[in-house]
């Protein structure tokens, strides 16, 4: 009787462990995917080095309207800045090492060393170089007067405080960097204030002569953006200023791009606010080792309006019968076809291509000859192999959504350099605007940069890449693994080779060999049960 | 008839590898982009929980193989290899036997333990290694990082293959049993249907082993059977029994008796269970003595036979024989006899002596009765 119940107990135990033991596996899977699978755009980001909107407080210690000094009838804008100076005393400091204001960086670029260019003398396959042509340029530089070499950027009154703090939106900046006529100075100095949106906008947004032309990632309609356009502007949403991301202090905007700066420093990173580890999944949170966030984050740009994305100055010229310019619109009413610039594409809602990059950038010099064809005005650095080690950088290429902008423009064939052409100027000075001869254009931009011109010239295909970081779409519309993770075509990252990618890459021999062992077998094992069943019926007869 | 077979760990074992093994599949084959079915980021996350689950499993099952010795399993062997081909080439449309048989402790045929060996301890730990390496060897892991995941995935890969490969095999292949069903029947409850001639087999083969083990344990040392004496008490204390005789009295009393005799012939020592079989007062009387007393002039033409074979090297499980005790009276046994080896020599003969003379009687009894009943309802019928 007592063993009899011993036993029963211990059978109990034996089957209560396997069970509990069998249970332990599956509960674990359960859980464990539980917890990993949780919608990321449910929860609350874990954000920080951020005021939230409901949190900011907006508030002006100063009401510039009643200074006396601001009331003064201005005659010149650089009046102005001097009656800012007054007392902001010190703030002029701040503003002539600015690149705002000097177009100039001192920055190590790769395969040059350590070199002083900027946006004054780099050349782009837009409106290709700003040299000879500063009247035009300079209604986006932060000061008055410059139209040639001649501009004096140690005379603090040339800065112009106005279009970075003016609240009036009545601003408007003309040739040389002055403002039209009709502004009124007095009401746009007596209502200024911390830069908004709107400031930056209004040149950061007409790079390459209009709206969303260069970047394809920045432009007007993300004053009044929508989610989808971009999460952090949305107006219903958290409604960002530039500067909530660009953190400036003492006038030092932080965020660059590489179409002008080499440096990996003075970024704006989303990590800045949005940590290293922003995704509840954690296979997720391990791309970000490779992965660039707006690889991701940013899986279209242009997506309010057209950017361009090739310009081709060699059409350039033609006029019609009567000596007028000709300007030709395609069925979306983008101008492909204008007689000033050349030929162009457009593109809308465009998906990015993708490059390693580790934060370095190379330039192609105007005085660099030419060894590749398309030339690489700039060069993102980086590849799979690049863990940081090697490079300034420090930290590993990453993959990054890039704007690819193709072109052609003129060069030296003789010299086989790139050339400056002057484009900006009255009829006769050998403007192209004004004379529409590539000659002349090009013999003056040479002479104002006294580079050495053979009078041989040809047009050749140039690539620039411009790293996206703008137009930020919501979560629910970031990439899905199977944009990467899929083969040929299917995959963004088709192209980006050197590195083996689960899901776009496999061994086709492999993959053939195995169908092959696998059918075989299944044949085989077919063929072998039909003889048995077969042999069987034989044997029992 | 029906043998059990798997025990619950092995059974629970082998149903939770099926079910992990074909969610790897089925994911792993969706994320190398071959179809898709669950999601490629469910996939992932399915794929990693169950690498995850299947180490815990691994981690329990070779605790499970060592502890038990079922590892011994699948030591390989290539007897019986061409065999168990040739079976499954041709044999077996011809309705033929299996050339091995299914025991307790040799379940697997020769092609099994090669092919179980190669899964256990060559594919399963390739794809375990490169899995792990998959999910952990990248940057940012500076201590030991792969320059890329080709190798690894075309490892993993070629794995993957087998696995699946090995399954439309193995499936198929449980057919071949008793009948199509039994195999996967025995793994599902333990219990496998086999021939008459099979059980018989493996009765006698987990005899055997039984045999072999208390043998080792009688002979190995004394203080062994002291701690068994102990925990029996012990035991019987926790039970509230209560037993008088010790464990080797109860040894010396069951009726096991134990001889060696040397390579002449001559008794080398018998144990106080074979003293009191035989009748004689103490074992001084019998050692030196020549083996031929044991059995009458008839029967000892037999015994001889087998203890020559015996100093050949074989080991020769008797049936039962008939003894001649010290007083002249018979009683019954059965026998086993093992050869003595010291060097790689054969320099004698030993073994166990179970008395069946009890069981002998009580048959006797048994059919006298049985007479006596028919005789009674004989008589009834008339």
């Amino acid at each position: 009787m007592e063993i009899k119940s011993f036993k029963k107990i211990d059978f109990f135990m034996k089957k209560s462990v396997s069970t509990l033991l069998f249970f332990f596996v599956f509960q674990w899977i359960a859980f464990s995917q539980q917890a990993d699978s949780s919608v990321p755009h449910s929860t609350k980001l874990s954000i920080e080095n951020y005021i939230f909107k409901a949190d900011r407080k907006i508030s002006s210690p100063v009401d510039h309207n009643k200074f006396t000094i601001l009331q003064q009838d201005f005659k010149r804008p650089q009046d102005v800045t001097l009656a800012c100076l007054s007392c902001h005393n010190e703030r002029h400091s701040e503003l002539m090492v600015n690149n705002h204001f000097t177009w100039d960086r001192k920055e190590k670029i790769l395969n040059h060393g350590t070199i002083s260019v900027g946006k004054k003398n780099i050349l782009n396959n837009f409106c290709i170089g700003v040299e000879s042509n500063e009247a035009m340029c300079s209604k986006c530089h932060a000061g008055y007067g410059w139209v040639d070499t001649t501009f004096n950027f140690q005379a603090k009154e040339n800065i112009d405080c106005l279009v970075c703090h003016d609240k009036t939106g009545t601003y408007v900046k003309g040739a040389g960097g002055m403002p039209t006529p009709q502004t009124d100075l007095n009401l746009v100095a007596q209502n200024v204030g911390h830069s908004s949106s709107e400031n930056c906008g209004a040149c950061h947004f007409k790079g390459g002569g209009g709206n969303n032309v260069k970047h394809g990632d920045m432009e007007k309609a993300m004053l009044n953006a929508d989610r989808n356009l971009d999460v952090h502007m949305a107006k219903e949403g958290e409604d960002m200023n530039c500067t909530e991301c660009h953190v400036t202090v003492d006038h030092n905007i932080t965020g660059k791009l590489y179409a002008l700066s080499s440096e990996n420093n003075d970024r704006v990173t989303c990590e800045q606010c949005h940590t290293e580890a922003p995704h509840k999944n954690k296979i997720l949170n391990k791309h970000t080792d490779r992965v660039a966030c707006q690889t991701c984050h940013i899986p279209t740009y242009a997506k309010a309006n057209p950017t361009k994305t090739f310009w081709d100055w060699s059409t350039a010229g033609k006029l019609d019968e009567n000596g007028k310019l000709i300007e030709i619109k395609d069925s979306l009413g983008d101008v492909i076809y204008f007689s000033k610039k050349g030929s162009f594409h457009w593109g809308r809602n465009l998906k990015p291509e993708y490059r390693w990059f580790n934060g370095l950038a190379g330039h192609h010099l105007v005085t660099d000859n030419i060894d590749t064809i398309p030339v690489q005005l700039n060069t993102l650095d980086g590849s799979y192999g690049d863990k940081g080690a090697n490079t300034r950088s420090l930290a590993p290429s990453k993959i990054w959504p890039v704007k690819i902008m193709r072109g052609k423009q003129p060069y030296d064939t003789e010299y086989n350099t790139l050339l400056q052409p002057k484009v900006v100027g009255k009829k006769g000075s050998g403007a192209f605007w004004a004379d529409f001869d590539w000659s002349k254009s090009l013999e003056k931009g040479s002479e104002y940069i006294h580079q050495p011109f053979s009078g041989k010239f040809g047009f050749v295909e140039t690539e620039m890449y411009w790293p996206l970081n703008h137009q930020v779409a919501p979560a629910d519309q970031a990439l899905r693994c199977t944009d990467c993770h899929a083969r040929g075509d299917e995959s963004r990252l088709s192209e980006l080779d050197g590195f083996y990618l689960p899901g776009r890459d496999q061994y086709n021999w492999l993959d053939y060999l195995g169908i092959i062992m696998l059918v075989s077998t299944f044949v085989g094992v077919l063929i072998h049960g039909g003889l048995r069943i077969f042999f069987r019926k034989n044997i029992s007869h | 008839m029906k043998i059990y077979i798997y025990k619950g760990f092995e059974r629970f074992w082998h149903w939770t590898q099926v079910l992990l093994i074909i969610t790897l599949a089925l994911t792993g084959f969706e994320i190398h982009s071959s179809y898709s079915l669950f999601g490629f980021q469910t996939a992932v996350q399915i794929h990693g929980i169950s690498a995850w689950a299947y180490l815990v499993l691994i981690v329990f099952s070779v605790f499970w193989h060592f502890t038990s010795g079922e590892w011994r399993q699948y030591k390989p062997t290539i007897k019986l290899l061409i065999e168990q081909i040739e079976y499954y080439i041709t044999g077996i449309f011809k309705g033929a036997e299996h050339p091995t048989r299914k025991l307790v402790y040799n379940k697997f045929n020769p092609l099994q333990r090669l092919t179980y060996l190669g899964l256990n301890i060559l594919v399963i730990p390739v794809m375990g290694i490169t899995g792990f390496a998959y999910m952990f060897l990248n940057y940012p892991n500076t201590a030991f990082e792969l320059k890329g995941l080709d190798i690894v995935g075309l490892i993993h890969t070629i794995g993957a293959f087998s696995v699946v490969t090995f399954i439309i095999a193995h499936v198929y292949l449980t057919t071949t049993g008793h009948k199509p069903l039994s195999a996967i029947m025995a793994m599902l409850t333990g219990w496998e249907e086999v021939g008459k001639d099979d059980a018989r087999a493996m009765l006698v083969n987990e005899m055997e082993v039984a045999l072999k083990i208390t043998k080792t344990r009688l002979k190995t040392d004394e203080n062994k059977s002291e701690l068994l004496d102990d925990a029996l008490i012990e035991t019987e204390k926790i039970m509230g029994m209560k037993k008088e005789e010790k464990f080797q009295n109860v040894i010396a009393k069951s009726g096991a008796g134990y001889f060696r005799i040397n390579k002449m012939g001559y008794y080398g020592a018998v144990n106080d269970a074979w003293v009191r079989l035989y009748k004689y007062d103490s074992p001084e009387e019998i050692i030196g003595k020549h083996y031929s007393l044991s059995r009458t002039k008839e029967d000892f033409a037999e015994l001889e036979k087998s203890f020559n074979r015996v100093l050949e090297g074989e080991t020769i499980p008797h049936g039962e024989v008939r003894r001649i005790c010290k007083d002249g009276s018979c009683g019954f046994h059965t026998v086993t006899m093992t050869p003595v080896v010291m060097n790689g020599q054969v320099v004698g003969v030993e073994g166990f002596i179970l008395d069946t003379t009890v069981r002998r009687l009580a048959e006797k009894e048994l059919l006298e009765n049985k007479i006596l009943m028919e005789e009674l309802l004989k008589k009834k019928g008339k």
